[in-house]
């Protein structure tokens, strides 16, 4: 390098510091992506980011939070985690609790119990065989979603029965003070509880500390398959409540309901800014995530692309936002 | 005009400054060292020079021409190649492939491998004494010991013919032999017109191989010196920037209430064979011994961490049975390991995390609800008690120097309030103003009661701070050597088997 006639301390132009700062708080990038989506789309078509617009796209990311909630624990807590069966047992969920409550109000608890109990166990199994028999998350989580399946074909006959409680139904899109829907105030608090959770228990900073090196963790006293199977487990009970309250939604249900929430679950814990090796990241990104990808289907809606061109769209988006989230702040090596 | 100049180097590192305006300048065919304590910026000024680490401002000269070293193979295509104590090696690739890696002799696109043995073979014989049995150029590198892995490392670096070659604490998992080895070599590179920056905190290396010295304090180059004209304590006095005396003996005196604490009875586990001793109140006991002869095992079975076949081990009286770390954890034993980044560190994970996890349940709310005043009280006093240097608590661990990120480990342990420490050679790599204060750590622990149980790979730090020491020999107490009985001296004729006469 040549004689520059720099500051003699370190060179911060407010440029670069804002820079540095949005490089260490990806959330915000996906803030800030996510209104200048709202932006563009109102300038397509005009309204589209309008009141009942935004409350709207809240209301369809609401679901993908929820579910993408246990999906952040489990990115979160390292060891390649990953939990691909969060759309399989979000649909067993809402199987359960129709079938049980069939449209009685005074049903609709024992039917939660049942279905967030069904999926514990789930949670439990895919946890126990992760952190005792070291099968890799992936596998096991994908074997999982065919496991599911099959007990869904036997508990359904193929027919899923039942319909969900009008209770259920006011919870979640029932309109509260400004017209705000039910379930965003449900999403406020599951919000709420995740980020206590994380930054304020012991268990949420054991998740962060098995994330970044699970050897040190194991070395400190943790008890590293406890918390594993902790966290599998939250999964798992997180996407059954996601099931639930999306059977709220739709009133009946279908055999792959909630299926679909199985990849877009990681993509908004990702978007999020929660790294994929774990240990960094929370769960105000995954909230985040989760609306970026809702405007953006929503937008590419707005577009009038046809299906196809949307998923390709769609798919480019997603890999570009993916990318730019593997550049992590440079430390001292 | 000198080969390689560098000046006014500056680096920082969000809150800490690395570098301040430092300056190297060396000529070819020289050995010269760069000295400096903890965080004194030897690290970074040899990553900027080979590119790893971009500087905030730099003026680097090769040859008189100013260059800008913007990536690492920039920097090799300068001729610039590094060592580091991180191995880059693909531990499934054999040492030829290793070694060739990047630089493979091609014909028509295809590699040459008879060529390439040839040229990785004359690279690799010039370390042949490092080797134990013939040259394994074609073993996988997963299945050499941890010192041949650095030497096959050395080798790769080498084989890029440099015209600058940096060692950073390249030579802290070598044993004597292959440092021999190492030197050899070197000074055959020296021969031909090669510049060798070495680092190591292992001064009697620096002045046995080295020509000149660039001492740094402080992220600033302090002066350049004649390692021939100079003596050990005067270079010391420069990176301390204060003197410090040569050897005091930090041993805490036997007070009367001392009782014992530890007590390990036939103790068998894979590498060890009938280990037994005790550890008292307020003692730092020594464990010695060449390296590999089943000392961080023996630590490790204390702490539940490696499987005891049989043996008794009870702490204050009373038998335990360590199965996990997490009972140990619960007896009140603590283990300070022995890779720092790999056992001990959350790296992404900020210095307060780092401090309070292992004791972060006892001070947990029912429903384990932390009080994030009170967890910043229990890091804070963790920082002082052990003078951590840091920006802030919630800067991660990485940000931290080498000395610094160890007393953080440290003081994970101290907020535990152990009743035993077991430690690791908890000062490898890293340099004397660091190690000073982790010694007064240590006799202040010791003082306040606790048993210290130490293992180190340098024999002076057990002479300076035990007055008992254990010397193991392929798993067996060869030895137990007491207050005037422990010496350099003796603890090397112990661990080599000479006068085995059972302590």
């Amino acid at each position: 390098m040549t004689d520059e006639a720099a500051a003699p301390s370190a060179p911060s132009s407010p440029v670069r510091t804002a820079g540095r700062w949005l490089a260490d708080h990806p959330a915000a990038v996906a803030g800030i992506i996510a209104v200048a989506m709202f932006a563009a789309g109102e300038l397509l078509r005009p309204g589209f980011a309008g009141y009942g617009q935004i409350l709207n796209v809240l209301r369809v990311a609401a679901f993908l939070g929820i579910v993408a909630a246990g999906q952040t624990l489990v990115i979160l807590s390292g060891g390649e985690g990953v939990d691909l069966s969060v759309g399989k047992v979000a649909t067993l969920s809402a199987i359960i609790a129709a079938r049980t409550i069939d449209g009685g109000n005074d049903l609709m608890l024992p039917g939660l119990a049942l279905a967030l109990g069904a999926c514990a166990l789930i949670g439990l199994i895919n946890g126990l065989g992760i952190a005792f028999l070291r099968i890799p998350p992936l596998v096991m989580t994908l074997g999982m979603i065919a496991v599911v399946q099959g007990v869904i074909l036997i508990y359904t006959g193929g027919q899923p029965a039942g319909r969900a409680a009008p209770l259920m139904t006011d919870l979640v899109s029932g309109r509260t003070v400004f017209r705000i829907p039910g379930i965003l105030w449900i999403w406020a608090v599951v919000a709420v509880g995740m980020v206590v959770l994380l930054r304020r228990t012991a268990f949420g900073w054991r998740v962060h500390a098995l994330g970044t090196n699970r050897l040190a963790s194991g070395l400190s006293g943790i008890n590293v398959r406890r918390n594993v199977v902790a966290v599998y487990t939250l999964s798992s009970v997180l996407a059954g409540l996601g099931g639930f309250l999306l059977l709220g939604y739709t009133k009946t249900v279908f055999l792959n309901l909630a299926d679909g929430y199985m990849l877009p679950s990681v993509a908004a814990v990702v978007i999020g800014g929660t790294t994929l090796a774990g240990g960094v990241g929370g769960y105000p990104g995954t909230v985040v995530g989760a609306i970026v990808l809702t405007v953006l289907e929503s937008l590419l809606r707005t577009m009038q692309l046809d299906e196809a061109a949307r998923q390709i769209v769609n798919g480019i988006v997603l890999i570009l936002l993916l990318s730019a989230y593997g550049r992590q702040a440079r430390l001292r090596q | 005009m000198p080969f390689l100049e560098m000046r006014d180097v500056h680096k920082r590192f969000g809150g800490v400054v690395a570098l301040d305006g430092a300056s190297l300048s060396a000529e070819p065919g020289e050995l010269h060292a760069l000295l400096g304590a903890n965080g004194s910026g030897k690290s970074t000024l040899n990553k900027t020079l080979t590119g790893v680490v971009a500087a905030d401002r730099a003026e680097v000269l090769l040859d008189g021409q100013p260059v800008t070293l913007r990536g690492p193979r920039e920097a090799q295509a300068r001729g610039i190649s590094a060592v580091y104590q991180e191995l880059s090696l693909v531990p499934d690739l054999s040492v030829e492939d290793n070694v060739a890696l990047g630089v493979e002799p091609a014909r028509f696109g295809f590699v040459d491998r008879r060529e390439q043995r040839r040229t990785v073979r004359g690279v690799v014989e010039r370390f042949g004494s490092a080797f134990e049995g013939r040259l394994p150029l074609d073993t996988p590198v997963a299945g050499l010991p941890p010192g041949e892995q650095q030497i096959v490392e050395i080798c790769k670096a080498v084989a890029r013919d440099p015209r600058i070659l940096v060692l950073d604490e390249a030579t802290a998992s070598l044993h004597e032999a292959q440092v021999r080895a190492l030197f050899e070599a070197l000074r055959d590179l020296k021969d031909r017109g090669v510049l060798v920056i070495f680092t190591s905190h292992r001064l009697e290396e620096v002045f046995e191989l080295c020509d000149r010295a660039t001492v740094l304090r402080s992220g600033a180059t302090v002066g350049t010196v004649e390692l021939a004209a100079a003596d050990q304590a005067e270079v010391v006095r420069m990176m301390l920037g204060r003197s410090i005396d040569r050897i005091e003996r930090d041993r805490t005196e036997a007070p009367e209430a001392r009782r014992v604490v530890l007590e390990v009875r036939g103790l068998i586990t894979d590498r060890l064979r009938d280990v037994s001793f005790t550890v008292e109140t307020g003692e730092v006991l020594g464990v010695a011994g060449l390296q590999g002869q089943g000392q961080d095992e023996l630590l490790e079975a204390l702490f539940g961490a490696a499987r005891i076949s049989s043996g008794e081990v009870r702490l204050d009286g009373k038998p335990i049975h360590p199965r996990s770390p997490r009972q140990a954890v619960r007896e009140r034993i603590a283990l300070i390991p022995g890779e720092r980044a790999r056992e001990g560190l959350f790296s992404r994970r900020p210095i307060l995390e780092n401090l309070t996890l292992a004791s972060v349940g006892r001070r947990a709310l029912p429903g384990g609800l932390l009080r994030g005043a009170r967890e910043r009280r229990a890091a804070g006093d963790a920082v002082r008690r052990l003078q951590i240097k840091l920006g802030r608590l919630l800067d991660p661990v990485l940000t931290l120097s080498g000395g610094n990120q160890q007393k953080v480990v440290v003081g994970r342990w101290l907020l535990t309030e152990p009743r035993v420490i077991l430690m690791d050679d908890p000062t490898k790599g890293i340099d004397v103003g660091a190690k000073e204060e982790l010694y007064s750590s240590m006799r202040r622990l010791a003082d306040e009661g606790v048993a210290i149980v130490f293992h180190s790979s340098e024999n002076l730090e057990l002479v300076r701070l035990c007055g008992r020491v254990l010397v193991l020999f392929e798993g067996r107490v060869v030895q137990v050597l007491e207050g005037d009985q422990v010496t350099e001296d003796r603890l090397l004729e112990a661990s080599v088997g000479v006068d085995q006469v059972p302590g």
